[in-house]
């Protein structure tokens, strides 16, 4: 299916700015860095109070008003990322909060500045927490990307209305394009459970 | 002359006055070892002395450098901090690396020490620990004595001038405070200058040079272990040993 072309670069890219702005928000927000951190919980506040489908709309059929005309993948991307890093934002803040705070004073006390122990020791730590967390996200995005038809993005789900649009039997076609979600998403619980395994090397933190 | 020396040092959490204005000199070669109750604010002012916490007042003399604790630079803590090395209670092992890591980490990335360099020293280290053998376990995968052998292994290698100890053996079972405790003693033969708060009489009675005993936030009674243990002045000094001796045999 031509769809899936579509489909998966714009989860990918998505997904991928969408980590970058978790951590970076989160790390605002841990590290108490006034302004910057009510600059961050404004943004979460206000993408993940508002739908996809009108955050979608704004930036794709609003902001040419005001003369910031983007094409429907970059448009998708941009509105993806963005939805994605705030709810993944919450997610790694909570994950660096599990992190015992001996953890960060060891660090210091061997020497090391806040930056270097976050970096080396916290954030590693944090992020096996946040991996089920994050890649329940990102199941929940691929299938949201379906949304991305409404801006005319030709991905999978839209590629699929159009074929139906044109034939009488559609069943099995809605029927075969929700079984292409499944297996993507089935793809993705596998990496999850790979990627927790690897993470997992050190060991669960005993009472 | 005296390698740290504090004075006055205040602390309160809220309203609950932790540190009434302690002092406390600590010399080159010297162990040690603060006693004292539980909520005495032993912890506190080992934790202010290496700015975990910070102190409201006081001022800290480090090799002859006068600080002002209620206002010292960060630059300045960063700088204090690389000549000191602390051993928690809870032994605070970076759980994501491996023994070996534990102590490399120290070295090479806040000294900037080259690979080669760091990993032999740590191996060192460990060695001098009896850890060696354990160099690629994650503290998961160690008991609490190791992990805590482990964990002064990672403040001996950075060459201390002094290293701290918060109640290093008061979170181990029984049977593993042996083993701590005599890496302690080892080091304290090898001249290490220690500051320790422990609630091992014995250790502050055979192995340091010097007893603080504090209570209720000021250092109540100090002298050498025959003074505090033999003829201790302070009647509160005498009940508490009692009432620790007890609790321990």
């Amino acid at each position: 299916m031509a769809g899936l072309k579509m489909t998966v670069p714009l989860t990918l890219l998505a997904f991928s700015i969408a980590l970058v702005i978790a951590v970076a928000v989160a790390l605002v927000q841990f590290a108490d860095i006034p302004i910057a951190k009510q600059l961050c919980r404004f943004y979460i506040w206000i993408f993940r109070g508002t739908p996809l489908l009108v955050q979608l709309f704004v930036v794709f059929y609003g902001l040419p008003n005001v003369g910031i005309r983007l094409a429907p993948f970059p448009a998708a991307v941009l509105v993806f990322a963005l939805n994605e890093g705030a709810y993944g934002s919450e997610i790694v803040r909570a994950a660096l909060e599990s992190v015992p705070i001996g953890q960060l004073e060891a660090g210091y006390c061997v020497g090391m500045s806040y930056l270097q122990t976050m970096w080396r020791v916290i954030l590693p730590q944090a992020m096996r927490t946040a991996v089920p967390s994050l890649a329940n996200s990102l199941i929940s995005m691929v299938k949201d990307t379906s949304l991305a038809s409404n801006i005319t993005y030709m991905e999978m789900f839209q590629t699929t209305r159009t074929i139906a649009a044109g034939n009488w039997v559609v069943l099995p076609l809605y029927l075969g394009v929700g079984f292409i979600y499944l297996m993507m998403s089935t793809v993705l619980t596998w990496l999850q459970r790979w990627l927790e395994k690897k993470l997992n090397s050190y060991g669960h933190q005993r009472g | 002359m005296s390698m740290l020396e504090v004075s006055g040092i205040r602390k309160s959490f809220g309203t609950l006055e932790v540190l009434k204005g302690v002092d406390l000199t600590v010399n080159k070669g010297d162990v040690v070892a603060i006693l004292g109750p539980s909520g005495s604010g032993k912890t506190t002012l080992l934790r202010c002395v290496n700015f975990l916490e910070r102190a409201d007042a006081g001022t800290l003399t480090f090799d002859g450098e006068r600080f002002d604790l209620g206002k010292i630079k960060n630059s300045d803590i960063a700088r204090l901090r690389k000549k000191t090395a602390f051993v928690f209670q809870n032994y605070n092992l970076f759980l994501n690396k491996t023994a070996i890591q534990n102590v490399t980490e120290g070295l090479m990335t806040a000294r900037k020490m080259p690979r080669d360099e760091a990993f032999s020293k740590a191996e060192e280290a460990l060695r001098r620990v009896g850890m060696l053998d354990r160099r690629d376990h994650y503290p998961n995968q160690l008991s609490g004595g190791q992990q805590q052998r482990v964990a002064i292994a990672r403040a001996l290698a950075t060459d201390p001038e002094i290293i701290y100890f918060d109640e290093p053996t008061s979170a181990l079972d029984p049977e593993l405070i042996g083993e701590v405790l005599a890496v302690m003693r080892d080091l304290a033969k090898s001249g290490m200058t220690m500051l320790v708060v422990t609630h091992e009489l014995n250790f502050a009675r055979n192995v340091s040079s010097r007893v603080i005993f504090m209570e209720n936030g000021v250092a109540l009674e100090s002298g050498t272990p025959a003074d505090i243990f033999d003829h201790p002045k302070e009647e509160r000094t005498r009940e508490f040993l009692r009432f620790i001796s007890r609790e321990h045999t």
